[in-house]
């Protein structure tokens, strides 16, 4: 027992010796350790600030969700990406690839429990008015059914949203796109062309200001028509790349889904081109283009992060060559390999964790910073701490070990006998 | 000063060392044997080259031998695990280095401390044996200094007491005095001496023939062998200049630079000269003059020559 207990003692001093020694070394070369530890702060940084944004607009779209009540289950053309790498692949084809038809539509309505249902056929196009001020940018289109202002709770600020029997080139705007089309959100009666089609708008929507949501459509920028509209564009076949359901309550949701699910496994003859998301799930980023966007830049902070590693192994590997003859030192004294790994991982350590540290800080202020900008706040959260840090503490280990090695590996004689 | 006789702490048989391959092969060297009990003071001597540096860094666990066997404390070294040498240095072996190898960016007082750290010791007694230590070296005052700002001698003080800090029971000393004048050689001497009569093993190499009296046996090595040992009666002892020992000074007509002059001194006298060192040092002061005199005295010889 006392064996032990000393054991565990003499660790714990060696310890802190090793760590006042670290910081003696690192303290000596100020500036070398300051360059050092900043590659690391910018890796650290990029990745924190990449996933509280990240966590961000996952909670935006949760909120959503919650404000929704949880009944909101949502159907998405393709199957489920399960990775990144997937993804990436995945988003030049989604638009072109809709894999859900009006016949599931049609199979969807006779769910149990169900209370609202809405398809979401998107085009991307140019809307045309008179309006000499307009301009012509892409915009979305999305054909669907009076049942979204329910789903998605769209309120109205003029006019009326569509419903069975509105007309067929009726159509229903964002108030940004309305104020971009006819330079004001009271164009109710005014007239625009969509591929040459004249429509008129019945509706313009109260400002939702969530560009990102689980229908992943901008409401804001784009004009709904009617789901028999939107396929006159498309050969009057229905390419839906989503559709939005609605149970009576929240504790029917999952079991509905579940038959969706079994529904359009029947419909699509097995082949599972299709995702089924019930309430909490679909709080998921949404976009295809955000998760893209996520995966890759975590993967580019990944990398400045590895050039911090590689700093940190190129100023050990100088710091041990240095210090060649102290470690003989050191050795002939009584310090055996153990020891001087330790010595020189602790090194390492106490760069990575001040850059992790301080890397944090600076994400967490660039995400805030971003967030101004962006439609969404960042999140702050233990996850992304011990993601900042965990990641700091592991570059300083992978990079540290192999001159940490080096060091203990030296034969003392050889590093007596070195000369400065 | 209790001799031990049969508790043999290192034993060396047929112990080579080769330095390089193919045309550049040397042996530093050659095959020895030697047997150094507990409670030795040996004293090596040899021309430069010869190996001496060499088999203090073998017995100290810092190289390894090409051939032969090395037991310490009747275990050969090559059964231990490297984990369990660096252990025995930094409890049983204490070193003092040819070239003093203090820690450049470490003051005095921490590179003394220094092995105590492997010995998992606080730092405030790591400080405080350490700043002991010093003290009996008279480099109290020198403490905080750092090791290029020491003159030679302090540098060689600072080197000793870090090797004596954690009270090796071995210790071997690679010219401890080399660059000390005789005063603080003889200080040097003493603090050896001491240990000696603790009953710690202590190995010195030294150029210095003066310092050979207070060792209990002297070995002269040549090209990587073992010339002569006073403890095997059989070969020539060292010329003994100067030595400190009162009556026993030496008479110039024995003085020879020949190291292979043979000589009849046995072992038993040594030891029982080593013995009388002991009352003759409390008036170092006077045996300092002693010294002195017989060096200036041996120059003179040498010129007349
Ligand atoms: N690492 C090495 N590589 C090659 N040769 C070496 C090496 N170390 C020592 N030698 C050689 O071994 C021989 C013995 O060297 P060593 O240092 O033991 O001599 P020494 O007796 O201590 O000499 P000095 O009294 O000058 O200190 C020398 O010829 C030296 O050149
Ligand atoms: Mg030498």
């Amino acid at each position: 027992m006392s064996e032990s207990e000393t054991e565990n003692n003499m660790r714990n001093l060696l310890f802190a010796h090793h760590l006042e020694n670290a910081f003696e070394s690192l303290l000596s070369h100020r500036l070398r350790t300051l360059l050092t530890v900043l590659g690391v702060t910018i890796g650290v940084a990029s990745v924190t600030a990449i996933l509280s944004l990240t966590e961000g607009a996952t909670k935006l779209v949760q909120d959503q969700v919650d404000q929704l009540s949880g009944n909101v289950g949502v159907i998405r053309s393709g199957a489920e990406i399960t990775n990144e790498a997937e993804s990436l692949t995945r988003t030049q084809t989604n638009y072109a690839t809709a894999t859900l038809t009006e016949d599931d539509l049609a199979a969807l309505e006779e769910l149990p429990h169900l209370e609202a249902i809405a398809p979401l056929m998107n085009i991307r196009t140019t809307l045309k008015s008179n309006d000499p001020g307009s301009t012509s940018k892409s915009h979305l289109v999305v054909g669907t059914t009076p049942d979204l202002a329910k789903i998605n709770n769209l309120t109205l600020g003029s006019g009326q949203f569509m419903d069975e029997i509105s007309n067929a080139n009726a159509a229903v705007l964002g108030e940004q796109l309305s104020v971009d089309l006819f330079g004001t959100e009271q164009s109710i009666g005014k007239t625009f062309t969509i591929r040459d089609q004249t429509f008129t708008v019945i509706g313009v929507l109260n400002m939702t200001n969530q560009p990102v949501n689980f229908s992943s459509i901008d409401f804001d920028n784009s004009a709904l028509i009617s789901l028999e509209s939107a396929k006159s564009f498309t050969q009057n076949i229905a390419q839906i790349q989503q559709i939005n359901l609605r149970a009576d309550s929240p504790s029917n949701i999952t079991p509905m889904m579940q038959a969706a699910e079994e529904a359009l496994l029947t419909t699509h003859k097995g082949e599972r081109d299709f995702t089924v998301l019930a309430s909490d799930a679909i709080a998921e980023p949404t976009s295809q283009l955000f998760r893209t966007l996520a995966a890759l830049s975590t993967i580019i902070a990944g990398i400045s992060l590895v050039v911090g590693g590689i700093g940190i192994m190129n100023i050990m590997l100088v710091s041990v060559a240095e210090r060649t003859r102290e470690i003989g030192i050191r050795k002939s004294v009584g310090a055996s390999n153990r020891h001087i790994i330790w010595q020189y991982i602790i090194e390492s350590l106490a760069i990575s964790i001040t850059g992790g540290v301080l890397g944090y800080l600076l994400g967490l202020f660039a995400a805030f910073l971003l967030g101004m900008v962006l439609p969404f706040t960042p999140q702050l959260s233990f996850e992304v701490a011990g993601i900042a840090l965990g990641l700091a503490l592991l570059t300083g280990v992978i990079f540290g070990l192999y001159p940490a090695i080096k060091a203990a590996r030296k034969d003392p004689i050889m590093s007596l006998r070195q000369t400065h | 000063m209790a001799q031990t006789k049969n508790n043999t702490v290192i034993q060396l048989k047929d112990l080579k060392k080769r330095f390089g391959i193919g045309d550049a092969e040397h042996y530093a060297l050659r095959g020895i044997d030697l047997t150094i009990k507990k409670g030795e003071f040996v004293a090596i001597m040899g021309p430069s080259g010869c190996g001496k540096t060499t088999l203090l860094n073998i017995l100290g666990l810092l190289d390894r031998a090409s051939d032969g066997e090395y037991l310490l404390d009747g275990r050969s070294v090559e059964d231990l695990s490297s984990h369990k040498q660096a252990a025995i240095r930094s409890k049983n072996i204490g070193i003092i280095f040819q070239n003093f190898n203090l820690v450049p960016r470490m003051s005095v007082i921490e590179n003394v401390a220094l092995p105590l750290t492997y010995k998992g010791m606080s730092k405030t007694k790591r400080l405080t044996r350490a700043s002991e230590v010093l003290k009996a070296f008279h480099l109290s005052e020198r403490e905080y200094y750092m090791p290029w700002q020491l003159s030679g001698g302090q540098t060689q003080r600072v080197a000793i007491a870090r090797a004596l800090v954690n009270e090796p029971s071995i210790i071997l000393a690679d010219e401890p005095t080399g660059n000390l004048d005789s005063k603080a050689s003889h200080i040097i001497m003493e603090e050896l001496s001491d240990l000696h009569a603790q009953g710690n093993t202590i190995i010195m190499v030294t150029h210095n023939p003066n310092l050979t009296a207070y060792a209990s046996r002297v070995i002269h090595m040549a090209d990587g062998r073992i010339e002569s040992d006073t403890s095997q009666h059989k070969a020539p002892s060292a010329p003994v200049y100067g030595r400190p020992l009162g009556g026993k000074k030496p008479k110039a007509d024995e003085e020879t630079e020949d190291s292979s002059a043979p000589t009849t001194q046995p072992t038993d006298a040594v030891l029982e000269s080593t013995k009388s060192i002991q009352p003759v040092r409390r008036s170092m002061a006077k045996t300092r003059v002693r010294v002195k005199k017989v060096k200036i005295k041996n120059v003179r010889k040498r010129d007349r020559k």
